[in-house]
Formats: C-alpha cells, sequence, structure tokens
C-alpha cells in the first residue's frame, strides 16, 4: 500500500516558490499498474522521489507499506568505487536476498562479463543501466517505479529486458512515467494527472490521456 | 529461468533495520577503506602506530609521567581516547553529503547511514584498543586494566560524546559549509585542554575549575581511572558527563528531524 495523506511539496528557488503538491490526500490503488501524467516540471519525478523516500514532504506523511524499487534506472545510488559484483552484493543484502544468488543472476543477466569485477566509474552509461536493471529485476518488489525508462542495449538485450519485466509483473504492479504514449497505454491501466499542485486519477487510462492532451494543446 | 527464489524471512521492521545498517557497515568499510591493499588493517594500524611514535618522542622528552611509571600507558590512555571522539565528531560531519545517492533506496533511512558509520568507527576503536593496549601488556609496558567495566562505560560516554557532536556537526554542515574548515579550527585546542598529556590534579583549583567544564576531560579521566589500580580523581564527576552526553544527544537528534529535509 502507498498512500499520500495531507502531503505538501514545495521548490523555493531564488526565492521563488513552486508548488509541486498542494495538500494531496491520496492512496495508489492495488493490483493497478498506474501511470502519472503531467507536463514538463509538474512535478511527476518529484512523485516518484517522494514515493521512494528519496526526498521528504514540506507537510503531511507518506506511507509505504510494501517492497517498493528505487526508481528504475537510477544509478546515482552505486558506488563509483565498488566494483559491479559489489554493489549488487550490497542491494542483496539490504533487502535479505541471498547475495551469490543475486550475483549469479545479475552476472548472467546483465552480461557485463569480466567488467563485473571493475569500479562503476568505469562503466559506459549503458553498462550502469544495464547492472542497474540486472540488480532490480534480482530482487522480488510489490511496486516497480520506473522514471522515463530508457532503452538500455541492443534489440536483442531490450527483448531480454521486456519478457523478463512481464515476468515480475505477474505478480508486482507498477507506478511510471514516461513521454511516451504508446508505453503508458502498454504497460498501464489507469493514470494520475499531475497539474498545477493538484493530482486527478482516472481509473481509465484513455480519459487521463485524453485530458492530458487536451491540457498539452492550451 | 529470469528467476531467483526469495530467501527472505518473515520481516519486521527491526529486523529490516539491522539488516539494511548492516550491509551499510559492509559498504562503508568497503567504501572507507577498500581502496589500499589490506585497507582495514590499515585502519587499524595507522591510530596505532601514530599513537606509538607520539608516546616515544613525549616519553624523551618528559622523564615522568603524571600517573604511574609507563609513559606510554598514560599517553594511550589519553589519546586514544580522545581521538575516538575526533574520528566521530569529524567523520559524522560529512556522512549525509556522502550518503546522498542511498537516499534513492527506499528500504535506506535518514539515520541509517550515521548509525553505520557510528558503529564502524567504534569498532574500528575497539579493535585499536585491544591492540595498543595488548601490545602494552605483552612488552611489560603496562598492567591489564584494573576495572574494565569503567574502562568501557568511559569508552562508551566518549562514543556518545562523539556521535552527538559529529551528527550536529554534519546538520550544521547542511545549513552552512562553510562550517567544515571552521570546525578543524574551532576544536583544535581540544587535544591540549582535555588531559591527555596531564591530570587535571596538577593545576591549582581555579584552573581545575575552568578545565572541568570540558565532558572529553572527563572521559580521559574516566578511563585513567578505570585502568590505574591506585588512580582515584577529585575532579571527575561521572554526573555531570552523563547530563551532557544526553543534552547533546537529544539537541543532536532534535535538529536532525528539524532539518532532514536539507539532508536530500
Amino acid at each position: 500500500m502507498i498512500e499520500f495523506e495531507n502531503v505538501r511539496k514545495t521548490y523555493r528557488l531564488s526565492g521563488v516558490e513552486k508548488v509541486i503538491l498542494n495538500d494531496l490526500s491520496f492512496a495508489f490503488p492495488a493490483k493497478t499498474n498506474v501511470a502519472i501524467l503531467g507536463h514538463n516540471g509538474a512535478g511527476k519525478s518529484t512523485i516518484m522521489r517522494l514515493i521512494a523516500g528519496a526526498e521528504l514532504p514540506d507537510r503531511g506523511r507518506i506511507h509505504r507499506k510494501a517492497r517498493v524499487s528505487w526508481p528504475l534506472g537510477f544509478t546515482g545510488g552505486f558506488g563509483g568505487d565498488m566494483t559491479g559484483l559489489e554493489n549488487a552484493r550490497f542491494v542483496a543484502r539490504m533487502y535479505g536476498e541471498d547475495s551469490e544468488a543475486v550475483v549469479a543472476f545479475v552476472e548472467e543477466f546483465s552480461e557485463l562479463g569480466p567488467s563485473m569485477r571493475l569500479p562503476i566509474r568505469t562503466y559506459s552509461s549503458g553498462m550502469r543501466a544495464r547492472l542497474a536493471f540486472g540488480v532490480s529485476m534480482a530482487i522480488d518488489f510489490d511496486y516497480y517505479l520506473i522514471d522515463e525508462i530508457t532503452a538500455v542495449g541492443d534489440t536483442r538485450f531490450k527483448k531480454k529486458c521486456d519478457a523478463v519485466f512481464e515476468t515480475k509483473l505477474e505478480k508486482a504492479n507498477i507506478i511510471m512515467i514516461s513521454h511516451s504514449i504508446p508505453t503508458i497505454r502498454k504497460f498501464c491501466e489507469s493514470a494520475c494527472l499531475l497539474d498545477k499542485g493538484e493530482l486527478s486519477y482516472f481509473e481509465n487510462v484513455e480519459d487521463a490521456i485524453d485530458r492530458h492532451e487536451h491540457n498539452q494543446s492550451q | 529461468m529470469w528467476s531467483i527464489t526469495s530467501t527472505r524471512k518473515s520481516d519486521n521492521l527491526l529486523r529490516m533495520q539491522a539488516r539494511v545498517i548492516g550491509a551499510l557497515i559492509l559498504r562503508e568499510t568497503r567504501v572507507t577503506f577498500g581502496k589500499a591493499q589490506m585497507g582495514y588493517l590499515w585502519a587499524v594500524f595507522e591510530p596505532v602506530l601514530g599513537t606509538a611514535a607520539l608516546t616515544a618522542i613525549f616519553s624523551i622528552v618528559t622523564r615522568h609521567p603524571p600517573l604511574g611509571t609507563s609513559f606510554a600507558l598514560f599517553f594511550a590512555t589519553g589519546v586514544l581516547t580522545f581521538q575516538i571522539y575526533q574520528r566521530l565528531s569529524t567523520s559524522l560531519m560529512a556522512v549525509f553529503e556522502a550518503n546522498r545517492g542511498l537516499m534513492a533506496y527506499p528500504l535506506v533511512k535518514e539515520l541509517d547511514v550515521v548509525f553505520a558509520r557510528f558503529l564502524l568507527i567504534v569498532a574500528t576503536y575497539l579493535f585499536v584498543f585491544v591492540v595498543f593496549f595488548g601490545g602494552l601488556i605483552m612488552f611489560d609496558l603496562a598492567d591489564y586494566p584494573a576495572r574494565l567495566d569503567q574502562v568501557l562505560l568511559a569508552l562508551l560516554a566518549t562514543a556518545l560524546i562523539g556521535l552527538g557532536a559529529g551528527l550536529i556537526n554534519a546538520v550544521i554542515m547542511l545549513l552552512w559549509p562553510t562550517w567544515k574548515h571552521l570546525h578543524g579550527i574551532i576544536s583544535r585546542p581540544l587535544f591540549f585542554i582535555s588531559g591527555v598529556f596531564f591530570i587535571p590534579s596538577a593545576f591549582p583549583p581555579n584552573i581545575r575549575y575552568i578545565l572541568s567544564w570540558n565532558p572529553l576531560m572527563h572521559c580521559i579521566d574516566w578511563f585513567r581511572s578505570g585502568y590505574y589500580h591506585s588512580y582515584d580523581s577529585p575532579t571527575l564527576d561521572i554526573g555531570y558527563l552523563l547530563m551532557y552526553t544526553l543534552v547533546l544527544l537529544l539537541i543532536a537528534f532534535g535538529s536532525e528531524r528539524v532539518y532532514r529535509k536539507y539532508q536530500k
């Protein structure tokens, strides 16, 4: 269960206050994949970071009684001086999973080969993304947070990612941000629309897309 | 094909937090000491060798230690106790800055990184104490501690003051990064007024009174009262020390909570 209770979030930059969320109370419905829509700078990523706990609300509380992933594609939690193996082990230990099983999965899945034994700072961004995706797929979450999933690797690798992700979605749900409407249609049944500090929920993703496109054209 | 079986047992909150802190400690060990070969050994031997060098120099300059017969023992009881405080108060200062990326993991709570670093430093110094005093005893430069419980309690108080001061430093750093440089300058005299080289009873009452405001002096005095068979310090005020520690920790954790949103 992920629930926002009277959450207010603002940013203050050079004295200008921007309201991202104004007193939001909202429970993400269980067993449904939710998209978060909104124009650029509406605060979609901020909502994601609030859910992950990477950011704190100014007021209110966020209840998170489920295993929630970190925002997928995020590699900032990796230690640059640590090797791929060590980073995978750290995440496994944290989640109480068998380190060696996680490492074996990540090694095979990410196809990083001997680079697994090199520090992350020597990786290209594509290699980092592959490692991050592999690690997040090695752990069972109730919710996956996906912020603008960028295609990782070549077509064959992409297919592999899709396949493993689909097996995950049999038991888990996603909360997703994407600029690609086809991606949203593919994964999400419902959506939240974020506009001027207000969040409205649409049970049917198509209604939300209509409204979103209407807002965009104004 | 692409699945691994979960070995996760029923999670309760406390066990989960302990597991996260455990993972963070291992990670911290790797990040702090991992670059050099046998990095962790250096973490232990660096303070051991540093203290040994200082001890050697001072035992040449000074003829008699203010307490007992072994200068090495006298100096080590002071300098190593002081170092626990110093390491904690400075290392914790950068703890939020260094671990900001980890906040993206929903499992990692703000204070977990603080406790992980605290526990690692305390464990390292316990190791340092065992090696150093073990060495002194082996070379007949010291006896076993007279009251081990008092020695350990004194170390615990020192560590908690280090935790409180370090956390307050970390919060000040969030609000005012210049603090990093200033803190180094302001805290330098502490080494000379905390009783590393002297025992407070050697001073006249008015100076002793001024010195007695410094909690670290009580820490070192407490440690020595526990270690030496025949040292009963008239200046030592454990009640004052514990009250100071309690208030410091309240301020530290209170201000951390108030300014938590600046950590991210």
